[in-house]
Formats: C-alpha cells, sequence, structure tokens
C-alpha cells in the first residue's frame, strides 16, 4: 500500500479533525487571498487613472490623503509646459459623482477634446466634443454599455442634460467605465475654475525623464511626481494605510490559523503517539514516518487552500456589492491569487506541523508504545 | 484433529509460497560481516551477559542474562509477571539497547548496526504484548504497512498480505477494522504482519494472550511449517504451557536472570 494511500485513510477517517484543520486553513487563505485581491482592487482602481494617460511621468499636488483631491492651478500647468525638456502636458481634472444606487461613484475627466489622442483616448463611435460645448459628453464604451446608452442619446450628469456625442476606448477598464467633458466645463460643474487634478507629462525625444521631473520638483516643490503605479500608491495615503490594515489581517489570520493548525496537530498526533512507534518498531524509518504526518499536513493544505480561495470568491463579490464599496472596488482574481492562497496554506501547515511531525519521527519507538 | 483438513487447504502450497521464494537464512543480510564463529555455531540469537537498568527508579530488569538460540530453534520464555521478558525481547528486536552486555542476531552486534530500521523491518518479524493495529487501517493493510514501499509491487504486496492472512485463518476477513475483530483475530493479524518479510528470527509476545485452544493449536502448527518450510527461528514469551511444551526448549527467567527451573517448581 503506498504512503499516498495511507495518508488518504489517515485523513479521511478522522473526517471531524481534518474538517477542522482544513477550514482553519481555508479560512486564513481566504483572508489572506481576499485582503490582498481587495488591496490591489482598490490600487487598481486608483491607480487606473494613471495608466489611463499615455506619459512618461504624472504630476499631483504632494501630501494630499487620496489622489483625487489633489489640485493644480492651470498657471501651474503653463509653468510646467514650459519646463526645458517637456514636449507636452496634458492637465486633467478627475472627479466622481453619484449617478445612481449602482454607480455612486462615477469617475467624469474633464479633458480638452485635442489632447484626447496624446492621452491615448481612441474614438469607437461618434466625434469628439467641441472645446467649450457645455451638454456634450463622450462615454467609454463600458459605462455606455452599462446605461444602455448610445450617440446621440442623453446622459444626465452634474443637474445638465448633455447629449452623448462619442463613444470612446481607453484600453483600461478604469478610463472606460468613465465619462469625458469639455475640460472648462467641468470645472464649472464642480466650481473649481482653472484647476485640473493632474498633469500628464511626456517628454521630448532624447530628454532625461529624471532629470526633467527632477527640475519640475525643484521648481515647484508643492507637486509630486509619480512614474510607476506603486510609486503612485505610496503618494495615496489613504492606499497606504488600506494597504497597511490588510496587510496586518492577513499577517494576523495566517498567525491564528497556524496556532489552530499546530494545536489541532500536536493533539492528535499525541493521540496517535502509539501509532508512530508501531510503525517504527515494525521497520519504519524516521523519514517515513515524517513523510506519512507531513503528508497528511499536505493534504489538509492543499484542500484548505482550495476552499479558501472558494470562500475568498464569495467574500470579495459581497465587499464589491457594499453600497459603500461600489464602484470603487473591482476586484479581479488573478492566477497569483490562488498561488498566494496556496502558499499561505502551506507555510501554515508547514509551521503547525513541524514540529509534532519530528517529534513523532525522533521519538524511541518503545518509548512511544508505551512500555509493555 | 478434527479441523486439520481446514489448515491443509488454506495453508497449502499458495501460502507457503507467500512465505519465502527461497531458503531466508541464505538471502542477502545487511551490510557488516557477520562474525563467522557465531554464524558457524548457526546461532541466530546470541546474549551475552546482558544487564538493563532503568534508568528512572533503578530497575535491574535484566540482571546478567545469557541466552543462545540456534538458527530454526523454538525457544520459549516463561516466568512471573515483571521478570524482564519482554525486556529481552525488545533488545533482541534493536528497539532498546543494553545497559551492558551484547545482543547478536544473526551473527551481527545490534550496536554496530547502522540501519535499524532496515534490520527490524528484514531481520525480525516482531508480535507485540498489546497495540499490534493500527485502528484505521484495514485487517489487510495493517500486514502491508510492515511491507517496503514500492509502487510497483503494490499489487503484490497486498496479495501476499492476504494470503498471509488466510494463512492464519483470516480469509475472508481482510476489509475489516481492527475495532471489527476479536482479539485473537487482531493478534493473529499481527502475526501475519510479522511474518511479512520472512524474517529469519519470528519474536513474539505472548501472541497466544488473547486464543483459544482451538486457535492456539492451530497457531502452534503453523509456527510447525514456518520452520519446516524456512528454518524460521523462532523465541516466545508465553505463560501458556501448551505452547512452551511445543517448543524445542523453555527457558524460565525470574528477576532480571535464567534460571534452571520454573520458579516453585
Ligand atoms: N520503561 C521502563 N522504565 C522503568 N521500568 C521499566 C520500564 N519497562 C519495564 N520496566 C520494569 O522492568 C521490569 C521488567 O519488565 P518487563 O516488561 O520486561 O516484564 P515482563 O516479564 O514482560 O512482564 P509481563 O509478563 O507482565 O509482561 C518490570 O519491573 C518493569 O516494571
Ligand atoms: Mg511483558
Amino acid at each position: 500500500m503506498p504512503l499516498i494511500s495511507i495518508v488518504l485513510r489517515n485523513v479521511w477517517k478522522k473526517k471531524a479533525r481534518s474538517l477542522g484543520l482544513a477550514l482553519a486553513i481555508a479560512f486564513a487563505v481566504m483572508t489572506v487571498v481576499t485582503l490582498s485581491v481587495v488591496g490591489n482592487g482598490l490600487e487598481t482602481s486608483a491607480t487606473a487613472i494613471l495608466k489611463v494617460g499615455k506619459a512618461d511621468f504624472t504630476i499631483v499636488q504632494k501630501g494630499v490623503p487620496d489622489i483625487l483631491n489633489s489640485t493644480i492651478d492651470e498657471s501651474t500647468l503653463v509653468r510646467i509646459e514650459k519646463t526645458p525638456g517637456v514636449k507636452s502636458a496634458v492637465g486633467v481634472l478627475v472627479e466622481t459623482q453619484k449617478i445612481n444606487a449602482s454607480n455612486p461613484v462615477f469617475i467624469e475627466v474633464g479633458i480638452p477634446p485635442e489632447d484626447l489622442t496624446p492621452f491615448g483616448v481612441t474614438i469607437l463611435s461618434g466625434h469628439p466634443y467641441s472645446p467649450d460645448a457645455t451638454n456634450q459628453v463622450m462615454l467609454g464604451w463600458r459605462a455606455a454599455q452599462n446605461f444602455g446608452l448610445h450617440v446621440g442619446s442623453s446622459f444626465v450628469a452634474n443637474g445638465t442634460t448633455n447629449t452623448v456625442v462619442g463613444i470612446f476606448s481607453t484600453g483600461n477598464s478604469f478610463g472606460d467605465d468613465a465619462a469625458m467633458f469639455p475640460l472648462p466645463a467641468l470645472q464649472g460643474y464642480n466650481r473649481v475654475p482653472g484647476v485640473v487634478t493632474m498633469v500628464f507629462v511626456k517628454v521630448d525625444h532624447g530628454a532625461s525623464i529624471p532629470s526633467v521631473e527632477h527640475s519640475i520638483s525643484y521648481a515647484m516643490p508643492e507637486l509630486s511626481t509619480i512614474r510607476t503605479a506603486a510609486q503612485f500608491g505610496r503618494e495615496d495615503l489613504t492606499l497606504v494605510f488600506v494597504k497597511a490594515a490588510a496587510t496586518g489581517s492577513a499577517i494576523l489570520a495566517v498567525v491564528i490559523g497556524a496556532i489552530i493548525v499546530g494545536n489541532t496537530m500536536l493533539l492528535s498526533l499525541f493521540e496517535r503517539t502509539k501509532e508512530f512507534g508501531l510503525l517504527r518498531a515494525i521497520g519504519w524509518t524516521r523519514t517515513e514516518v515524517l513523510a506519512l504526518v507531513m503528508g497528511e499536513g499536505l493534504l489538509l493544505a492543499v484542500v484548505g487552500a482550495g476552499v479558501g480561495v472558494g470562500l475568498s470568491f464569495g467574500a470579495a463579490s459581497l465587499l464589491e456589492r457594499l453600497p459603500e464599496l461600489v464602484g470603487v472596488l473591482h476586484v479581479r482574481f488573478s492566477q497569483d491569487a490562488f498561488w498566494r492562497g496556496l502558499l499561505t496554506a502551506l507555510v501554515m501547515t508547514l509551521l503547525g506541523t513541524i514540529y509534532p511531525a519530528l517529534r513523532a519521527a525522533f521519538r524511541s519507538p518503545l518509548d512511544a508504545l508505551g512500555h509493555e | 484433529m478434527s479441523d486439520a483438513p481446514h489448515i491443509h487447504r488454506t495453508g497449502g502450497p499458495a501460502a507457503a509460497s507467500a512465505l519465502a521464494d527461497g531458503p531466508p537464512n541464505d538471502g542477502p543480510s545487511l551490510a557488516g560481516a557477520p562474525d563467522n564463529d557465531q554464524a558457524a555455531a548457526g546461532l541466530a540469537v546470541e546474549v551475552r551477559d546482558v544487564v538493563k537498568v532503568y534508568a528512572d527508579g533503578g530497575i535491574r530488569a535484566l540482571d546478567g542474562v545469557d541466552l543462545e538460540v540456534r538458527r530454526s530453534e523454538f525457544v520459549a520464555i516463561t516466568g512471573p509477571s515483571g521478570c524482564g521478558k519482554s525486556t529481552l525481547l525488545h533488545l533482541m528486536a534493536a528497539l532498546d539497547r543494553p545497559t551492558s552486555g551484547t545482543v547478536k542476531v544473526n551473527g551481527r552486534d545490534l550496536r554496530e548496526i547502522r540501519n535499524l530500521s532496515q534490520f527490524r523491518r528484514e531481520e525480525v518479524g516482531l508480535v507485540f504484548q498489546l497495540h499490534n493495529l493500527l485502528p484505521q487501517l484495514s485487517a489487510v493493510e495493517n500486514v502491508e504497512i510492515a511491507m517496503p514501499w514500492s509502487p510497483r509491487h503494490s499489487r503484490s504486496r497486498a496479495e501476499r498480505a492476504r494470503q498471509l492472512l488466510a494463512e492464519m485463518q483470516l480469509a475472508g476477513a481482510e476489509r475489516r477494522q481492527p475495532s471489527q475483530l476479536s482479539g485473537g483475530e487482531r493478534q493473529r493479524v499481527a502475526i501475519a504482519r510479522a511474518l511479512a518479510n520472512e524474517p529469519g528470527v519470528l519474536l513474539a509476545d505472548e501472541p497466544t494472550g488473547s486464543l483459544d485452544s482451538a486457535s492456539v493449536d492451530r497457531f502452534l502448527q503453523m509456527l510447525g511449517r514456518l520452520r519446516e518450510d524456512h528454518s524460521t527461528t523462532i523465541v516466545l514469551v508465553t505463560h501458556d504451557m501448551a505452547v512452551a511444551a511445543a517448543a524445542d526448549r523453555t527457558v524460565h527467567m525470574r528477576d532480571g536472570r535464567v534460571v534452571d527451573a520454573p520458579p516453585g517448581a
């Protein structure tokens, strides 16, 4: 009988114990996976603004808790444009608005029509709005689909009725879920004339990005420049706190899980001391006993990881539907999440099993059998 | 005996072939050259001046034991409870080390054996006084766990385990769990397991403790066949006078020593 079938048998025979262990593992895996996809989901949502604009780097106001609170004057925009090495600087206003219950944080981008192409926007149907129009809007194709609108439809937003003049794509789900307005119109609706949220900068051919970044932040210390999504995550304090909280809870979940697994394993292996003594007495090597115990743990880890990842799908989609998070959180499960779950389960099980397993393997057989 | 034909049917050629494909004692032995004098003398077990003191409490469980068992000899060990019988058997099975003195099995000093697991698996078969079976495994699986791993041989292993059980009159009970077996049946499963690797030496601690007299008879006949077919050496601890009488020789123990006559005789 191969080792694996004894492993299966042992796990199956002690159903209650195995179930308890698998659930403890699954719970920790669920926590870790859910928190990490939610953390990533939030990050993707916020960072996605960056990815919409095709730029060498982006400029926001320094020290704002939420990136969307950043404000930059159009006069500053002009100074940025004039910085040596800057080829183009596109100022964009990003606002959010509640459209309806299922779209409480709808993203609206104010951008001049001539900047659409450099910004990376492709018109799928219709045409761009005119620069100073006050009742024209373009919808991302996802938003259009979501609202059931097309070119020529009316879209009520900011207390005005706008005609949908074009449908666009940004190649980015965040951008495709948004609407775009002429910059002055959106500034007017939000009573922030002459203000943009962020500036997307492209440098001259041959210019060094870091040195252009440096001369901008030197000349305008109230700004910070961002090149990568990760850097953006660091700039956005809310996101930093969310991620720190998520990491902390995940570590806590793994520690609690490992303690539960370790404790249960220790108790159940203690109960089975005689069994291991007998196996050693009839010729099993330490390695074989170790393999048996670790094998049982491994099986539970894999089952627990599977269940945990499954549960985290449910948990994440529940979170996505929370009224507070609708539209903010876009959870995308990646293969990464699965591997992370499996790794969590394995590390936990290893931590919980290694000591009892070594104890079982290295105890003298007679001692283990209890003297007879 | 009334059930002799029954034994012949189940313990026939099939069972014999299950036990060996060749003379077990001529098989390749483990690393380390046997002591030639002892091998020549045909000793399967040699115990010399063995003392075993249990540290906790300073109990002298064995107090200078000398014992020689020839190849294919059947020796019964008797003596009052606590006189050191199990302790002696465990030393022969390399489950423990003597405080002083030497124990040799098949000519090899147990202190010099590096791979004790291999020795326990291949050279000796052990039947304990208690706690012999894993409760979560079936009878046939409890026999199989004594055989070396090898996925290739998993079929023949199971087949062999079934034959050994049949030899122990347990045909039909293979898939039962220990909790579904009587005490005597459990002990017979343990005996089948002890024989799984055709050990040269079978060490059994009260193997007939929970057997009725008919089962004891069958057990003794099985031992007889084992010796005829495989020259197996048998060292058996027993309180049962019928079992002791079937042995070639009975060794009496008292207070950790081998004595000439049974106590009180
Ligand atoms: N691990 C141990 N620690 C301390 N004392 C022990 C230990 N094992 C056995 N003893 C003692 O050693 C002596 C011999 O024990 P052993 O088990 O060999 O007796 P036995 O002859 O097999 O008895 P029984 O017929 O009751 O099985 C006893 O006095 C026992 O209490
Ligand atoms: Mg005893």
